[in-house]
């Protein structure tokens, strides 16, 4: 009978762990709606906005490809505007960051913190495979209010940085329960403080799947701060290699 | 494709209900939601499109100013600048490169002899394969990962045709390319590129309008560049220089990331010359092992200011002593001082550099910037500080600069001691 009972109870543990969901496997799924599986460009258009009043606009074009080895996606980023930046370039591979500047023709190195675009870090607005970066932990279902004001049943996710280099020190997500489509995520500082609140929304049938085509991006200091991320354009592209170094850079031309 | 059919009143009614539940006390998370929804509302009425890319920018830039002559006082300056650049893919494999500067400058009447026209570029680009790039004409090369002084930079020789402002950035910007011949072949992490820069013509020219072939094309060079990067982080380019009637120089370029906000670089450039004195006055001097250097950091706060820091050297420049002895001979001074102009090299043998911007300081849109540039060896100085405010089309810009130190000193002997200019800049 103790047997029977231990066996029930096994069973029953065992049915629990299975019930809760794989949070790694929910934060790679979400991965793979935003971020297309072969490479790939699109052009992203930020809209930034102060106290409700619009206050600047630029507009990337971008080629992304994954890095055969580690994944992660390393980046080809074109100015398109505003005019005076009309063809600065950046290369984004982790960490390293190549700015080039077409009018002094010199390719330096940046730090992640130089910002280039305002209020978006220069990791925001290329594709990140958060799954590589951050370990998941299973945070429960929630209720929440999507980015176009639904209601919906969601998994919540909590996310914590693998390594210290990445842009974000912890970060909390909310996947459709259905489908895991990322509805809303927000970011936090090593200290605990809100940076960012970012919702994931007018989703688009692009490159085979349903992807969001926009993000709106609120300051976790100032909710008067806001940046519109829109995508657009989207196509498969060849992005060889060899063209993901700083020396490439100064050549890029996206078509 | 959720927001083709939008349900106005479940979003007003969703709405009202969060923003009166964030007036309820107690309910911070909830106060957080309405400017939420504030934003996404924002977001909603957004009508901002994805603007097309453009293969050209040109701008005009209008320039009112004056310099206070140390003799004679302030003199008044103007001048209007128009500069194009143009990159054009006109066939899948090929692209045509235009880049071209006006600057008409005047201090009363508008002359023949104020015009100065840079044609900084001018050149093909075929790329039979992703591997491989091969470029002819004229082509502005810029080498070096430092920010006040560039040791590897060189094409820097004898490039400056129209000096309108001595901000690094504009230095560089503002200058001849060389005609050459270049290739690039690309690996997996790695590059290699060769080039070779004939001589064609010999004396420079102060022709308005000249392309100006004897200031950047005054004798045979070639250039091989070469990086590979070792790891995630370590990312080297080594060049060696070859220049007719003078023996090769290497250089090296090295930057490193130390922290996300701490970018540390530096920058060598080596090879047997003479000294610096007896290149500029044409003297048969000893040439003997040479080593110019630029090393720094470059620090990012939370609040967008960026600071560097670099200290530059050069062996072959004057030492202190050589440097005092030199300002006793006025003639081969004036010679010196406008060959180390012309050739962008180091004045004295040590400096100091130092240059912060601040993003977004002191309002949005804006940007304060301020250089200073200490010579270690007499310490003179230079002080330069520019306010930049950006407009949808345009940027308002204010600069002063300042120098101080004996007569004859590095910074001290230019015949203006101070420069205000006030310039708009319209982009079309």
């Amino acid at each position: 009978m103790r047997r029977i009972l231990t066996l029930c109870a096994g069973l029953l543990l065992a049915g629990g762990a299975l019930a809760a969901p794989d949070a790694q496997q929910l934060l790679a799924a979400s991965d793979a709606i935003r971020n297309p599986d072969k490479p790939f460009g699109l052009t992203t258009t930020l809209i930034e906005y102060r106290n409700g009043k619009q206050i600047d606009t630029s507009a990337l074009a971008i080629y992304s490809r994954a890095d055969d080895r580690s994944g992660q996606f390393r980046s080809l980023l074109r100015f398109v505007a505003p005019v005076r930046d009309t063809g600065k370039l950046l290369l984004k591979n982790g960490n390293e960051l190549w700015f080039y500047d077409p009018s002094s023709k010199g390719t330096i190195r940046i730090s992640p913190q130089q910002r280039l675009l305002g209020q978006a870090a220069n990791g925001d607005v290329v594709t990140v495979n958060l799954a590589l970066d951050y370990r998941a932990q299973y945070g429960g279902e929630e209720s929440i209010q999507d980015g176009d004001r639904q209601i919906r049943a969601s998994h919540k996710l909590d996310l914590t940085a693998r390594t210290a280099d990445v842009t974000y020190h912890r970060i909390e997500m909310w996947l459709d329960a259905g489908n895991q489509r990322p509805l809303k995520a927000r970011f936090y500082a090593e200290s605990g403080q809100l940076l960012k609140t970012a919702y994931y929304r007018k989703y688009q049938s692009q490159l085979g799947r349903e992807r969001p085509t926009e993000t709106v991006i609120i300051d976790g200091l100032d909710p008067n701060w806001v940046t519109v991320m829109r995508f657009s354009d989207y196509a498969w592209r060849e992005v060889p290699e060899s063209w993901l170094q700083r020396d490439y850079l100064p050549r890029f031309k996206p078509d | 494709m959720q927001n083709k059919n939008p349900k106005p009143i479940r979003h007003h009614v969703s709405n009202i209900a969060l923003l009166l539940l964030a007036l309820l006390p107690g309910r911070p998370a909830l106060a957080q939601a309405a400017g939420e929804l504030d934003a996404l509302a924002l977001a909603d009425n957004s009508t901002a499109s994805a603007a097309p890319a453009r293969d050209w920018q040109f701008f005009a830039e209008l320039m009112a100013g004056g310099q206070d002559q140390r003799t004679s006082g302030w003199e008044a300056e103007q001048r209007l600048s128009l500069d194009l650049n143009a990159d054009v893919r006109f066939a899948p494999d090929w692209r045509a490169v235009l880049s071209d500067r006006l600057d008409l400058g005047w201090s009363g009447w508008l002359n023949e002899d104020n015009q100065v026209n840079t044609l900084r570029e001018a050149y093909l680009s075929w790329q039979p394969d992703p591997a491989q790039i091969y470029d002819l004409g004229r082509i502005n090369l810029r080498s070096g990962v430092a920010t006040g002084f560039n040791p590897t930079d060189f094409f820097k020789a004898g490039a400056l045709r129209s000096v309108t402002s001595i901000a690094p950035a504009s230095l560089r910007e503002n200058r001849l390319g060389s005609g050459m011949l270049r290739g690039q072949w690309l690996w997996d992490g790695g590059s290699v590129s060769a080039l070779y820069s004939p001589r064609l013509a010999d004396q420079r020219s102060t022709a308005p309008f000249s392309a100006d072939f004897g200031a950047s094309n005054a004798s045979d060079r070639g250039l091989l560049v070469f990086s590979q990067a070792i790891n995630d982080w370590l990312n080297p380019q080594g060049l060696i220089y070859a220049e007719s009637g003078a023996a090769p120089q290497l250089g090296m370029n090295l930057s490193l990331l130390a922290s996300d906000a701490t970018v540390l670089y530096v920058e060598y450039a080596g090879g047997r010359a003479a000294s610096q004195i007896d290149q500029a006055l044409g003297v048969a001097g000893p040439q003997r092992f040479q080593s110019q250097l630029a090393t720094g950091l470059t620090q990012t706060f939370a609040n967008k200011l960026s600071v560097t820091v670099e200290y530059q050297y050069s062996s072959a420049a004057p030492d202190a002593k050589a440097w005092q002895a030199l300002q006793h001979d006025r003639q081969a001074y004036g010679m010196y001082r406008a060959w180390a102009g012309t050739m962008q090299a180091l004045t004295t043998e040590q400096a100091l550099f130092t240059y912060a911007s601040w993003q977004d300081f002191p309002v949005t849109q804006s940007e304060l910037a301020a250089m200073i540039r200490h010579d270690l060896t007499d310490q003179s100085s230079l002080v330069w500080l520019q306010a930049m405010y950006h407009l949808e089309h345009a940027d308002l810009i204010v600069q002063w600069q300042y120098g101080t130190g004996d007569a004859f000193s590095v910074y001290g002997a230019s015949p203006a001691s101070q420069t205000i200019q006030a310039m708009l800049r319209y982009y079309f």
